[in-house]
């Protein structure tokens, strides 16, 4: 019961991270970037590649954030530039669309170039014991680099004068204007950011278990469904949910079976989205 | 210090504002009066940025401004305090504050010097803004703004919403801060309290400038009198 | 181009506007009729070929998918991204209840259409109850397409899981046939054609029109927006589910994949943008011209999933409100 709870956290904190990148996205400049579950996957395959070229794992894995930032530019250079032109609805739903044109464009890249590569990085050592359960060493890492970095994002976004700027934009678009805040720019540096978030994904998702090169959609899906119930926005939304899918999954794996549990798993996300659209930490509209 | 000449702008349906010209010295205050409608909200946002013009000038302390993004004229030392505010509701009062000084941090004497000004934001410190009422809410948009350090303060009908006596007080600390040299350009539908405080206003009617002159001049015209001063 | 995109009242924003119905019916048949009569031409040419009529078929029941949400998210805004699903419970119900039922073919069709057509209305009706938008309706309906794709994996005792449903009835019919499959799947691209311009030009069109353009002036000139909001959908969703069941009949095999989100709704989206949503003929066009291009890729292998992707990414930059209303605002320039 302890075990799948904490296995449980463990998973969450996973799609907790996974979901927090998005939603930082959408809070701020109301996009939605369905190529992020690329973005994880190519910075992981750039870590795969450093590696394969005799880096060793910690250089790689700094490669892969690099990578994943690098892109994060990319997609504000580009694609999001006649996105920034609309506004509300009509964004959304442009850079919906765009950004899928993306996704399938490195999914189709990355599949045919390297089809059967995946990411996985082992830590020595035999299991950990936490409170009496023994866990996969890999997943406690992972778990432990997640809170680490989600710490750090909290510090960042309330104690800094960088960190505060950007929640004003979030908060009220023309109000940060009138303060000097340019949210062009903000935008700029939270892709970047987000872009190092999926990468760090990946990084700490290889540590329990492989990253195919194929897993690009299906992270995707599950950072969208995870930011919906947490709340459009919200990144302790993002968290909450994590945690609670998580541990939902995993009790639900442990005594049902995969594909049940799936179900179960996607209904309990549709129920939470329809008592509260808002999300769990979303603001009422 | 502020040059406004020929200014023209308005949304999809047409121009709202025409041919607008009017100046601000260093040290006055000056008022923008007219009813609803008459496009101060639309003419602020052209001068300062949230609104692109169609033609005009408009040259801040010897440099032209129009066109910049309304961003980068908050840096150049003016500070717009709009009719909606604008707060960052669910951030404190006092990052509201803080974020004014952006991108510097805050001066810690400015802080304490809005702070006075403004005691009850004092007290509401670490409230999120908002759940604040609405004078207070005036009250820190004001503050934010004056965090800066402006050399302009551009208000844009500060008094919506507040009761009267409220609405006293916010013209009040305006007059203090006058009197400490800053440069006031108000745009206002209370014109009494608006006209106390300033030098010279402009009445902006449909769209176009149709009277200007010292407070008591306009004081003194019959039109005046009686569309805005409520006296036959 | 991108300032086609209005800000709206929400739903009516990618596409444009449904063009004006005709006036009389003629002007409504005879280009139907056109249609129909050019695409029955096609077996002339590739008739020989079995897998080429395969494509074919498959071309025309795309087209279905994307009249039925043209139905849907055309007429009335509500982004449903569960199309393969809702086509397939028409194609795995009809084939459950056929072989594993043993119910009369006709009948099997019919009620798993039937079972589509309730399923869409719900869905409708909830996302009514909630007042969901567009987004979040996407949402709903996409958890709705993985819920749905993941009980056929799990129920493989009566779906067949992954290894497929081989379906027994109707084997040795017309059905099996290379061209019969054809015409059958073209008549009723034109039944659906037929329905949606009847439907347009009536009260019920009228009412989807408004709103989709206002909801609030929409409720306040009487028109009962949750009522036809679910209207279209179960009728959208009908046909979704008749060419999900006729299409599982004709192909003898179906599984997860067929009526898989990547594979259809993806694809028919896809088409319905391009043709130009909320036009009549926009889903046909799309279908026409995305199974050409389909085959040409073919052997591109994984990197058709590049060139797709650059396709979407041109289309919705460029031709954002699709083919027909970006010909006809370039036809209107010139005159």
């Amino acid at each position: 019961m302890i075990a799948n709870l904490l296995d449980g956290i463990v998973l969450g904190l996973q799609f907790g991270l996974l979901a927090g990148g998005l939603t930082l996205v959408y809070g701020l400049g109301g996009v939605l970037n369905l190529a992020y579950g690329q973005m994880a996957v190519l910075s992981a395959m750039a870590v795969v590649l450093s590696m394969e070229a005799g880096l060793a794992p910690i250089p790689a894995v700094a490669v892969g954030l690099v990578a994943g930032g690098l892109l994060g530019l990319l997609l504000d250079l580009t694609i999001l530039r006649p996105v920034y032109r609309l506004q509300g609805e009509a964004r959304v739903l442009l850079s919906l669309l765009l950004t899928l044109g993306m996704a399938f464009m490195v999914d189709g890249f990355l599949t045919w170039r390297y089809p059967t590569k995946a990411l996985t990085l082992r830590i020595g050592g035999g299991p950990v014991e936490i409170i009496g359960v023994r866990m996969v060493r890999g997943g406690v890492v992972a778990s432990v680099i997640t809170i680490l970095v989600l710490t750090g994002l909290l510090l960042f976004f309330r104690k800094t004068t960088l960190g505060r700027a950007i929640r004003s934009v979030i908060e009220d678009e023309q109000g940060a204007r009138l303060v000097g805040i340019d949210p062009q720019r903000m935008l700029r540096l939270i892709l970047v950011l987000t872009g190092v978030l999926a990468a760090l994904v990946a990084v700490t998702r290889s540590l329990v278990t492989p990253v195919a090169v194929t897993a690009g959609f299906e992270l995707t899906v599950s950072a969208l469904i995870v930011t919906v119930v947490g709340g459009l926005g919200s990144v302790g939304g993002a968290i909450l949910a994590g945690i609670l899918l998580g541990i939902i999954s995993t009790f639900a794996a442990s005594s049902i079976g995969t594909v049940l549990s799936l179900i179960i798993l996607l209904v309990a996300a549709a129920v939470t989205i329809l008592i509260r659209p808002s999300g769990l930490l979303g603001v009422k509209e | 210090m502020l040059e406004v000449q020929g200014l023209t702008a308005g949304y999809q349906g047409g121009d709202v504002i025409r041919d607008i010209g009017f100046h601000v010295a260093e040290g006055e205050a000056v008022m923008i009066i007219g009813s609803n409608g008459a496009g101060k909200t639309s003419l602020f946002r052209a001068v300062l940025g949230l609104l692109q013009p169609t033609s005009g000038n408009v040259v801040f302390q010897g440099e032209g401004i129009s066109g910049l993004a309304a961003e980068r004229i908050a840096r150049l030392g003016i500070s717009f305090v709009p009719a909606e505010r604008h707060l960052f509701p669910r951030m404190t009062v006092q990052d509201n504050l803080a974020l004014g000084a952006y991108p510097n941090r805050p001066d810690p004497t400015t802080m304490k010097v809005v702070l006075d000004l403004f005691p009850r934001l004092a007290e509401r410190r670490r409230q999120h803004a908002g759940t604040m009422s609405g004078g207070e809410q005036q009250m820190l948009a004001v503050g934010r703004a004056l965090m800066s350090e402006p050399r302009l303060l551009v208000l844009d009908e500060p008094t919506t919403g507040l009761a009267p006596k409220l609405a006293a007080e916010a013209y009040q600390a305006l007059r203090t801060l006058k009197g400490s040299g800053l440069t006031v350009l108000v745009a206002e539908q209370q014109v009494p309290l608006a006209m106390a405080l300033s030098d010279r206003g402009y009445v902006l009617e449909n769209g176009v400038i149709s009277k200007e002159g010292t407070s008591a001049e306009l004081a003194k015209d019959p039109d005046v009198r009686r569309s805005y001063l409520g006296i036959a | 181009m991108i300032e086609d995109y209005t800000e709206g009242t929400g739903t009516a924003v990618v596409g444009g506007t449904e063009q004006r119905a005709s006036r009389s019916l003629t002007a409504l048949l005879w280009p139907i009729a056109l249609v129909g009569a050019l695409l029955s031409l096609i077996p002339l040419w590739l008739g020989d070929s079995r897998v080429m009529m395969g494509v074919a078929v498959l071309g025309l029941t795309f087209a279905c998918y994307a009249v039925g949400f043209n139905l849907i998210f055309g007429s009335t805004g509500q982004l449903f991204l569960c199309v393969g699903a809702l086509a397939g419970i028409g194609g795995y119900g009809s084939a459950i209840l056929a072989d594993r039922v043993g119910l009369p073919l006709l009948l099997s069709i019919l009620l798993a259409s039937l079972a589509s057509s309730v399923f869409g209305g719900l869905l409708s009706w909830i996302a009514v109850r909630r007042s969901l938008g567009v987004i979040f309706t996407g949402i709903i309906t996409l958890i709705f397409s993985l819920v749905f794709g993941n009980l056929l994996l799990g129920a493989a005792g009566v779906t067949g899981g992954d290894g497929g449903f081989h379906i027994q009835t109707g084997a040795d019919t017309f059905l099996r046939q290379t061209i019969p499959p054809y015409y059958l799947m073209l008549a009723l691209v034109l039944i659906f054609l037929l329905t949606h311009g009847l439907l347009r030009r009536s009260y019920i069109g009228w009412a989807f029109r408004a709103l989709r353009d206002d909801e609030v002036a929409a409720e306040l000139a009487g028109v009962n927006v949750a009522r036809y909001r679910v209207i279209a959908a179960g009728i959208g969703a009908a046909m979704l589910g008749l060419a999900g069941s006729l299409f599982a009949f004709t192909e003898g095999t179906i599984s997860p994949t067929t009526y898989g989100f990547a594979q259809v709704d993806v694809e028919t989206m896809v088409m319905l943008a391009f043709g130009g949503i909320g036009t009549l003929f926009g889903p046909v066009l799309g279908a026409v011209v995305f199974t050409v291009i389909n085959e040409l890729i073919q052997d591109l292998g994984q990197l058709r999933l590049l060139v797709y992707g650059a396709l979407i990414i041109a289309l919705f930059l460029w031709v954002p409100r699709g083919i027909i209303p970006t010909l006809g605002d370039l036809i209107r320039r010139r005159k």
